[in-house]
């Protein structure tokens, strides 16, 4: 089990090393977001720009892990694709192993994604001591975490690697907005409010701006409870559609199947 | 009857032993009742058109499907209660490409290593060791895409090697290769055989199944065939005549008429005859048709295929 996860991860991240220009690429649209959107924005919102960047940093930080994730997690419908997949399937590796390690790597890639865009901080006027920048990279992880989970949960009952990215989009952009990652959940109408309970997206933001700024919309522990949960709860969802492909090698995706 | 975990430790068991075996997908069946014993050490081919069930009863056997009915058991092991068991033992070759072709040749085969258990140290060695066993130690360091076809298989099956397998399974494994590298890469698999590993491959080239030391013969879902190379020639009673023709149906009737029985099916005029070289001359002398090419031989596979199947090897679907 241990070794079949850490293959996947290796695996993963050899592969993501091969792309890693692909890093660079992924700053560009959290900086939009930070510096043109954050500054067209914060210079006409009541915080003023300088306070709104940093207000949203943890925001851009929070869809960069997001997207980065997803990214990460839809190599399983790449995967599905290649051969040499199938060789992965026929070693004697519990296809939890795979789930597991699909999490872990995607967690580690958007982590990684994520700590290229720390060193911003200062720049969107959210400087941070010490303890500042280890409870932010505390909450990045579990983020990164959870939005892993969240990619690989989705992404295993994909088997089409066009239809993947139209409903992730449908899926990620409403959990983003409604995560108060560009506005004070706190001014937001009581339906968005009541919708962002539901969003773990928004925990995950709300952790890391309580870090940066010291003020939490949600108390922690419902945050770090709802983490949790979100992450439990999705794990157990792509194990099963893991194992479910057992018997197809179809690592359980519904409509894939291997030619005979 | 269900396997007892003592039977499945027998080290006597056979290599691969199926039992009444169906594979049906939906309302096609692929596999209609095969019985097969393969022996440990011994290098056995599964010959057949396209469709006829080679995949199939070859991705059952490597744990990739599960039966219909009927069992199968690789090494005494059932491939379904015991799975994880084959699949340690058991090296396989896909007809599609299965390596990362972003990633260079041993990193390939040091994943496989870590995914069978290896630490990440042991695999780099044994990457290292099955890539000079191979003789394609300079693609360690190369991507897999930038590889001629001839050194991606080489890949693939240092790939299936990793593990060491006691089973090695091809399927169709030399699919797109040109010649020189179809007979090395024979060569290859031929000295593993030598060495005491069991080969189980697929192919719809005769003259591969001819390096095997036993055939089965199989068409739409069964076997129809089973036995070595000269044990199968010799099914066809005799020596072949093939023709080609400006007119083959007036030939063949024409042939009845006489008391010769052509075969049916295949391309052109194929008929068995215990002494063709005897009857070459009064053929062409008193044929109403134009012959454009007589030839005499003694029988191949395909012969032997169209005899029992009244089809030939490549007409049975696609590739």
């Amino acid at each position: 089990m241990i070794s079949g996860i850490f293959a996947i991860v290796v695996l993963d991240l050899k592969r993501f090393w091969v792309d890693r220009a692909r890093l660079v690429a992924g700053l560009i649209q959290p900086l939009l977001y930070l510096f043109v959107l954050g500054a067209g924005i914060g210079a006409s919102s009541r915080m003023g720009g300088g306070d709104y960047r940093r207000f949203i940093f943890p925001g851009t930080m929070g869809l960069s892990l997001l997207f980065s994730a997803t990214f990460a997690a839809i190599t399983i419908v790449f995967d599905r694709q290649i051969g040499f997949f199938k060789a992965v399937l026929v070693a004697p590796v519990p296809r939890s192993a795979i789930a597991f390690g699909k999490i872990l790597a995607g967690a580690i890639q958007a982590l990684a994604q994520g700590l290229i865009l720390l060193p911003f901080a200062p720049l969107a006027g959210a400087s941070m001591d010490l303890l500042q920048v280890i409870e932010m990279i505390g909450a990045m992880t579990l983020a990164a975490i959870t939005f892993s989970t969240i990619g690989v949960a989705f992404a295993c009952r994909f088997s089409s690697t066009t239809v993947f990215p139209i409903v992730s989009n449908a899926v990620l952009l409403p959990m983003f907005f409604l995560s108060g990652g560009l506005y004070p959940l706190r001014f937001a109408p009581a339906w968005m409010q009541v919708a962002a309970h539901l969003d773990p997206v928004a925990y995950a933001v709300d952790l890391m701006r309580g870090s940066v700024l010291g003020t939490f919309f949600f108390p922690v522990p419902l945050s770090l409870g709802a983490l949790t949960l979100t992450i439990t709860l999705l794990v157990w969802a792509a194990v099963r559609v893991f194992n479910r492909g057992e018997d197809d090698s179809s690592l359980g995706a519904t409509h894939f199947h291997w030619r005979r | 009857m269900p396997p007892t975990p003592a039977e499945t430790a027998d080290p006597e068991s056979a290599a691969v032993d199926v039992r009444a075996l169906t594979k049906h997908y939906g309302k096609i069946e692929a596999l209609r009742g095969v019985d097969l014993v393969v022996g440990r050490g011994e290098m056995f081919a599964l010959l057949g058109p396209n469709g006829a069930g080679k995949t199939t009863l070859f991705s059952i056997l490597a744990t990739l499907r599960s039966p219909t009915s009927g069992s199968a058991r690789v090494l005494g092991r059932d491939v379904v209660d015991e799975r994880d068991a084959i699949r340690r033992e058991m090296g396989i070759v896909f007809q599609e490409p299965a390596i990362e072709q972003r990633l260079s040749g041993r990193d390939n085969l040091m994943l496989m290593g870590l995914l069978y258990g290896l630490s990440p140290a042991g695999a780099r060695k044994r990457a290292s060791e099955i890539l000079g066993q191979l003789g394609i130690a300079d693609v360690a360091e190369r991507l897999a895409r930038n590889l001629s076809g001839g050194q991606r298989r080489k890949l693939e099956l240092a790939r299936a090697l990793v593990t060491d397998p006691r089973v090695l399974f091809l399927d169709e494994a030399t699919l797109g290769l040109d010649v020189d590298a179809r007979r090395i890469f024979w060569g290859q698999i031929r000295g593993l055989a030598d060495n005491g590993r069991t080969i189980f491959f697929t192919t719809h080239y005769m003259a591969e199944a001819e390096v095997a030391d036993r055939i089965a013969l199989i068409d739409a879902g069964r076997i129809v065939a089973l036995g070595t190379p000269r044990e199968l020639k010799t099914r066809v009673g005799g020596g072949i005549v093939s023709l080609r023709t400006d007119d083959d149906a007036r030939a063949r009737a024409w042939m009845r008429e006489r008391g010769f029985v052509p075969e049916e099916g295949g391309e052109g005029i194929t008929l068995v005859h215990p002494d063709p070289a005897a009857i070459l001359p009064d053929l062409l002398r008193n044929l109403p048709v134009r012959v454009d090419r007589a030839e005499v031989h003694s029988p191949s596979l395909e012969d032997v295929f169209i005899k029992l199947t009244g089809r030939g090897l490549d007409t049975g679907g696609k590739p």
